[in-house]
């Protein structure tokens, strides 16, 4: 891996020449995300690079929201150091648990010492914006042992946290320890009385429940520490991907890069420049019809807890009224207590929250 | 006429019946190698695919024997499953020989006997042929032993052979010409030509197989049905061969179709007779009993609007198959449908699966049930197929069900397990027969309900699948009968009533309410699931609330497969069903079909 970081990054910043050069004028970007794998274990001096290349062919915002995705074991005080030197303004790290059986059970190589001294560090780096990831619904965990983690995080006074329930993914270890019965599987009632603790407790502590899984902390000059590239995500607008196996969306495009490092690099270095927004990397083009867009507006847009989805903006961005076009999924999910219209917007009621996917799904598809 | 040969073959099921006959068909060369595959006459595709036959096919061919003479042999491929035993008798009329195939490993089984006894029955001379020698298990000396003892048939003149290595089958040819008798019957005599089966053919209409018993059907002539009178002139008449190839005539001691173009069955039964309008004969031949359901069920589309579609399937379906038979019903819970009779299980498994392949329908089938002759206090007597169609407790006087005469074969090892599910099924021990060493046959008597409720399988699974068993009805008789009804949300669920043994009552509604409780998803609220009987509720059980669907992150990359997930789960959610305001799968309402046995 580490003998690839040098040919990755000149890749990487190939194939940002490639897609800004041929964007017409610069395009002015206001948030850029280091996330996927462990960018921690890029060295800094790359990371620079990288951002350098960015401003060169973007138009970077001074103000830019510059997030970079870190492992607490992966970090130190000088490379955190070097990080905030080279522009990076944002941390997210993954804290996951409090406690060490939950670490083991995750396969998370850190230590909770290790994230007090992270975020230590990043202080003294000059962090001002942090946000760390944590993780509900463990098996075997409590609801008291993830108080004890929830209040550990609040500690640290971030501001930002990320509450995400474990979802077994398929083919991990924990997978197959559920299947054999070594590990109890998660219970979906705890996790519920988990989340629901959580969103009382954070309130209380002044934080915003921006997204289902998101809370930021209230900014003194108004607005809050929501992450403003997720937000790009949740508004559906558009935004690039660079990186093997990165996302993009623009210009009435889902585009897809090959995801293995070596033909990543192979198609950045051969350069081939497929028609705009297209990179030399795309492996996958997938074109988004206006139904697809509306659906996927309202599927991530319903997922901002706090602004939901716009009236007004839906109105404008389609051309037609939200409730016009879907008066019986509303009138049905308000009638079972999930979504609630009001003037200005369309957004999930508390227990609509954990109820998501029904929400969502009801948007989908026409009927 | 001396020339030719009309047989059948007949087995218990997968004996290798239809083997035999693609080897026959090679051997005589009605078939070329290119167009030869396994079990070639099961055309269906579901006959392909679950490797069983359900429909019975004929087919010519030409030999030419030891003797140097050309005969024509006209073989009839039947079913060997006990749901479609009607068709091997009907194939039987219009034959004068049956070849007995019976499997050198499992030897004489249920169905061996029931077919062998029709075969008698219709006055067949008939040949034993004992199949698969080239596995390892045979035991072809005990297995000859077993049919001299049973039909007198010397052991050693029995004919061994492989159906699949083609081992000695020229000899079961040979068999046929020199042991089954030409058929009699006078080509100069007035028409008389019998339908033993029938297909349809979307240009040709309903295609009569037939049997020639007298005269002669020449092409271009008008037939007559005797039964119905109706006058048709056939589009085409023809023999198998084994496609549908023309021919001038058919003649007395002839199988073949006549193509009638006829649109519905119903104008051109099985079991008619065919004559010459201008020279008609005296009598009809007689026909057969008409094949009479033994099990209902509901069908019922998943999403209203294919009512159509689902009224459309069923009538194509009837159109090859008439022992299936339906008519329009309505539920509280499932709205409209269909309720149909059957010959069996097995005959509605394919009938659901034909409508899900074929038709390509999404469908709702209810719990099977048998039909009730109910007595009302007033005397009335009322026919009830449909449990909730039970009319009030209070206004019913009795309530019979039909029994069962019930043969099962087993070696003796399973004796005990076998009487212990006899028991719990409410069966009554009649007698046993020890036709074999080892070997026992159990006659049994048992209500059908509980025949059709999971038997066979269970009786497969006590006996490591050694044990076959038929079955014939025998008549109805009173049982102490009560209504077992279901509620969900408080509200009754008609399509989920069952009609139980009283004594059965209390746990059979434990067992279906928590059955239901693992099969209903949760919902947005609590739903009740109670079972009642006789006013009383005997069960009950909750099912929670759901608080939570899957909080998944969900950023750039994940969108497009995140919409793809959620677009998968909502179109697994339309193949429920609601009720009320409850959603319930599928599959519930086949619950009661499977419950625990403890
Ligand atoms: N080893 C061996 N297997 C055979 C022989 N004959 C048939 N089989 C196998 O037995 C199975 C059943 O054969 P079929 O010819 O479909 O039997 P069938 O009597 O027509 O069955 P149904 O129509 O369902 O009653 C198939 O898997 C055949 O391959 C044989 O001589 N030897
Ligand atoms: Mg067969």
């Amino acid at each position: 891996m580490m003998l690839h970081i040098p040919a990755y990054v000149e890749a990487l910043t190939r194939e940002m020449r490639s897609v800004g050069g041929r964007s017409g004028q610069k395009v002015r970007v206001h948030t850029l995300f280091f996330g996927g794998g462990t960018p921690s274990l890029l060295p800094p001096k790359s990371v620079e690079r990288i951002l350098t290349t960015a401003r060169e062919v973007f138009a970077v915002q001074p103000e830019a929201e510059i997030t970079l995705e870190a492992n607490p074991g992966t970090v130190s005080r000088e490379g955190l150091a070097a990080l905030r030197a080279a522009g990076v303004n944002r941390l997210s790290m993954g804290m996951q648990s409090a406690h060490a059986e939950d670490l083991q059970l995750l396969q998370r190589g850190h230590t909770a010492e290790d994230v007090r001294q992270a975020v230590r560090w990043a202080r003294e780096a000059g962090f001002e914006n942090l946000s760390l990831d944590l993780i509900f619904g463990l098996p075997r965990l409590s609801l008291e042992r993830w108080k004890i983690t929830l209040e550990e995080a609040l500690a640290l006074d971030v501001e930002h946290l990320s509450l995400y329930s474990l979802i077994v993914e398929e083919g991990t270890p924990l997978a197959r320890w559920v299947e054999t019965g070594k590990v109890e599987a998660p219970d979906e009632d705890s996790a519920a009385e988990q989340y629901e603790w959580a969103m009382e407790r954070l309130e209380a502590a002044g934080y915003v429940h921006y997204e289902i899984s998101n809370w930021a902390r209230r900014r003194a000059q108004g607005g809050h520490w929501g992450s403003l590239h997720n937000l790009q995500y949740w508004r559906n607008q558009p935004y690039y991907g660079f990186g093997a196996g990165a996302h993009g969306s623009l210009n009435g495009l889902r585009l897809v890069n090959a995801a293995e490092m070596a033909e990543y690099i192979t198609r950045c270095a051969a350069g081939e420049s497929q028609a705009y927004p297209r990179g030399p990397a795309t492996v996958e083009v997938l074109e988004i019809d206006r139904e697809t867009e509306i659906e996927e507006t309202l599927m991530v847009g319903l997922r901002l807890t706090d602004e939901g989805v716009g009236r007004q903006a839906f109105w404008a961005r389609f051309g037609e009224a939200l409730e016009d076009r879907y008066p019986r999924q509303i009138e049905q999910l308000t009638r079972e207590g999930l979504v609630e219209l009001t003037d200005d917007r369309l957004r999930l009621t508390r227990r609509g929250r954990l109820l998501g996917n029904r929400v969502f799904s009801a948007f989908l598809g026409g009927d | 006429m001396e020339h030719i040969r009309n047989f059948c073959i007949i087995a218990h099921v997968d004996h290798g019946k239809s083997t035999l006959a693609d080897r026959l068909l090679q051997l005589t060369g009605t078939i070329s190698e290119r167009d030869m595959m396994n079990q070639v006459l099961d055309s269906m595709d579901l006959e392909r695919e679950k490797g069983v036959t359900i429909k019975a096919s004929a087919v010519r061919m030409v030999y030419t024997a030891q003797d140097g003479l050309d005969y024509e042999l006209n073989l009839i491929d039947t079913p060997g499953h006990v749901d479609f035993n009607y068709e091997v008798s009907r194939a039987l009329a219009a034959c004068e020989g049956a070849l007995l195939i019976v499997d050198a490993t499992q030897g004489i089984e249920a169905q061996t006997l029931a077919n062998l006894y029709l075969a008698l029955e219709s006055d067949l001379v008939i040949v034993p042929v004992i199949n698969k020698i080239d596995l390892p298990s045979a035991r072809p000396d005990e297995v000859a032993q077993e049919l001299e003892n049973l039909m007198g048939y010397p052991a050693e003149e029995i004919v061994r052979i492989s159906a699949k290595e083609g081992i000695n089958v020229a000899q079961v040819l040979e068999l046929v010409v020199n042991k089954v008798p030409p058929p009699k019957g006078n080509a100069s005599e007035p028409l008389r030509a019998l339908i033993f089966d029938s297909h349809y053919d979307s240009y040709k209409g309903v295609i009569a197989y037939v049997r020639v018993n007298e005269g002669e059907i020449r092409s271009g002539d008008s037939v007559k049905l005797m039964v119905t009178g109706a006058v048709v002139k056939p589009v085409e008449i023809g023999v198998f061969s084994p496609g549908m190839r023309p021919v001038d005539a058919l003649r007395a001691g002839d199988v073949g179709y006549v193509a009638t173009g006829l649109k519905t069955v119903a104008e051109c039964r099985v079991g008619d007779t065919f004559t010459n309008p201008q020279r008609p004969a005296a009598a009809a031949l007689p026909g057969y009993r008409k094949a009479k359901p033994m099990v209902f069920a509901g069908i019922y589309p998943t999403e209203g609007e294919d009512y159509p579609d689902l009224r459309d399937a069923l009538d194509k379906l009837q159109l090859n198959d008439a022992s299936l038979v339906f008519e329009p019903e309505t539920s509280q819970a499932l709205n409209f449908g269909f309720r149909c009779g059957f010959l069996g299980l097995f005959h509605m498994e394919i009938i659901q699966e034909r409508l899900e392949r074929e038709y390509d329908l999404d469908i709702v089938v209810t719990a099977p049930s048998v039909e009730y002759e109910v007595i009302m206090t007033d005397g009335e007597v009322l026919r009830v197929d449909s449990p909730a169609q039970l009319p009030d407790e209070s206004l019913i006087s009795e309530i019979r069900e039909p029994w069962m005469a019930l043969q099962i074969f087993s070696p003796t090892d399973y004796f005990g397990t076998i009487m212990d599910l006899i028991s719990k099924r409410r069966g009554v021990f009649v007698s046993q027969e020890h036709p074999a060493p080892n070997r026992v046959q159990l006659n049994f008597e048992i209500p059908l309900s509980e025949l059709i409720v999971d038997f066979f399988d269970a009786l497969k699974s006590r006996s490591r699948g050694y044990a076959s068993m038929d079955y014939q009805f025998l008549e109805y008789r009173p049982g102490n009968l009560v209504k077992l009804e279901v509620l969900v949300g408080g509200e009754a669920v008609d399509a989920l009533a069952a009609i139980v043994h009283k004594e059965n009552a209390y746990h059979k509604g434990q067992a279906l309410v928590s059955k239901l409780k693992e099969l209903i998803p949760r919902q947005l609220f609590d739903v009740a699931i109670q079972a009642s009987s006789g006013g009383r509720i005997i069960s009950r059980a909750n099912v929670k609330a759901v608080r939570k669907d899957v909080l998944a992150k969900c950023y750039g990359g994940d969108i497009t497969r995140k919409k793809k997930l959620l677009e998968k789960q909502k179109r697994g959610k339309r193949r429920m069903k609601m009720v009320g305001s409850v959603e319930i799968p599928q599959d519930a309402f086949m619950a009661v079909l499977r419950l625990e046995e403890e």
